[in-house]
């Protein structure tokens, strides 16, 4: 079961409504879903979910490319997919990641996310070696030292429980440590918080 | 040297400290004092009133180095005196080695380090220390007393070794947590002090995980054997 975080831009209620049941129903993925009609809070929303995956229509797009979301989104890993309702200018489409029709069928949109999730997948493996983390990661490092719970973590920073575990399993194995104290060392050291703030603990 | 792979009673102790020196702690374990002048094992043992087949036993689990249970442990072994053995194990780890570099940790730290820093790590490994000692406590205070009971033949009916073989965890994590930060992140400069530190570490760390495979692979499956008698 991969988990995975999708966003999706479509004007219409319609076709957003009818892409996100056929969403759930994808074997093998476990999908979190957010949508947004009106693209001018799609960069709060962007920052905010941190989607691994951008459905968007680009006459939505108006314009803006998926260079620009990823940009906004402060997740360059982030991947942006067409949503094609209709004919749309094969120079626009080069730059996005992938592109899902209005007529695909349910298999096909499995193939091309899972085709998506692989690369990704691939990426991590390629970057086994480093150890920084991510800004993400040091957030949570941040909240795990002040003692906040997997549950605080994922209320404070708008993440699913299961993410955060995910991120703290990341974690962990980035930097071989998987105790708390041990964290504590880790973001004293790098000055990801003062001892002032975990004093209480 | 010609590295032996089993020893007998008849070889010289000096030899087998010689030939692999973490032996020394075995000895004082044993409670064996040194000056081994030319004497056999088996010499050195009876003059120091320990059990020469369970001191054996020990030293060649530990000769072998290998992480599995031992399959018939030989019943000449002592339970009794192994379990002198595990308790003087504890106390070295508790009463000696602990607190001696907690105090080569704290000097290092001092001089060396940011106080919020050193504040941290001491924390750490306090905390870790800690651990350790309950780890530990729980087999003096249950563990010994269940086998001690055994041996004289009562079995409690509340209790068996398996309980204590399911929970008995990886006590050296922690310590290999610390090493990692240490060797990861450290802030200071370094000296020959920290160093030490380091290497001190790294014997404790490799002392602990030994001692927790005695346990798993010498003492638990004696302690199975013997449960099967009663």
């Amino acid at each position: 079961m991969k988990s995975l975080k999708v966003t999706i831009v479509e004007s219409s209620v319609i076709v957003c409504s009818g892409l996100e049941v056929q969403l759930k129903k994808l074997p093998g993925f476990r999908i979190q879903l957010t949508e947004i009609s009106d693209t001018e809070y799609l960069g709060e929303s962007l920052r905010l979910h941190k989607p691994d995956i951008l459905i968007i229509n680009p006459v939505a797009a108006a314009g803006a490319t998926p260079q620009q979301f990823k940009q906004e989104s402060g997740n360059p890993d982030m991947k942006c997919v067409a949503l094609l309702s209709g004919l749309t200018n094969k120079a626009i489409l080069r730059f996005y990641d992938g592109k899902i029709g209005i007529y695909d069928t349910l298999d096909e949109i499995r193939l091309k996310l899972e085709k998506l999730c692989a690369v990704e997948i691939n990426e991590t493996e390629d970057s086994e070696e480093q150890q920084t983390l991510s800004v993400r990661e040091k957030e949570i490092v941040v909240c795990v030292v002040k003692g906040m719970t997997n549950r605080e973590i994922a209320d404070r920073l708008y993440l699913s429980t299961h993410t955060v575990i995910t991120h703290r399993r990341n974690i962990a194995r980035k930097l071989q440590i998987h105790s708390a104290s041990g964290l504590t060392v880790y973001a004293i050291v790098n000055k990801l918080v003062e001892l002032s703030d975990i004093g209480k603990s | 040297m010609h590295k032996k792979t089993i020893y007998k009673e008849t070889d010289k102790m000096a030899d087998l400290i010689s030939n692999n020196y973490s032996m020394l702690l075995v000895m004082s374990r044993f409670g064996i004092s040194p000056g081994y002048e030319d004497k056999s094992i088996g010499e050195v043992c009876r003059q120091n009133e320990v059990d020469v087949c369970t001191f054996l036993t020990v030293v060649n689990f530990l000769h072998k180095d290998e992480d599995k249970p031992v399959k018939d442990v030989n019943s000449c072994l002592s339970l009794e005196h192994l379990i002198v053995y595990l308790h003087n194990a504890h106390d070295y780890f508790l009463k000696f080695r602990l607190p001696h570099l907690r105090r080569k940790l704290t000097d290092v730290l001092k001089d060396d380090c940011p106080p919020d820093v050193a504040f941290v790590i001491t924390k750490f490994y306090d905390e870790y220390a800690e651990e350790v000692n309950k780890h530990m406590m729980y087999e003096e205070k249950t563990v010994f007393p269940y086998v001690q009971e055994l041996l004289k033949g009562k079995k409690n009916p509340k209790y068996n070794i398996s309980i204590f073989h399911r929970r008995h965890d990886q006590i050296e994590l922690k310590i290999t947590e610390l090493k990692n930060l240490l060797l990861k992140y450290y802030p200071g400069k370094g000296s020959n002090l920290f160093n030490s530190v380091l290497f001190d570490i790294f014997t404790t760390e490799k002392d602990l995980t030994t001692h927790n495979q005695i346990e798993n692979n010498l003492f638990t499956p004696a302690i199975l054997e013997q449960e099967k008698l009663l």
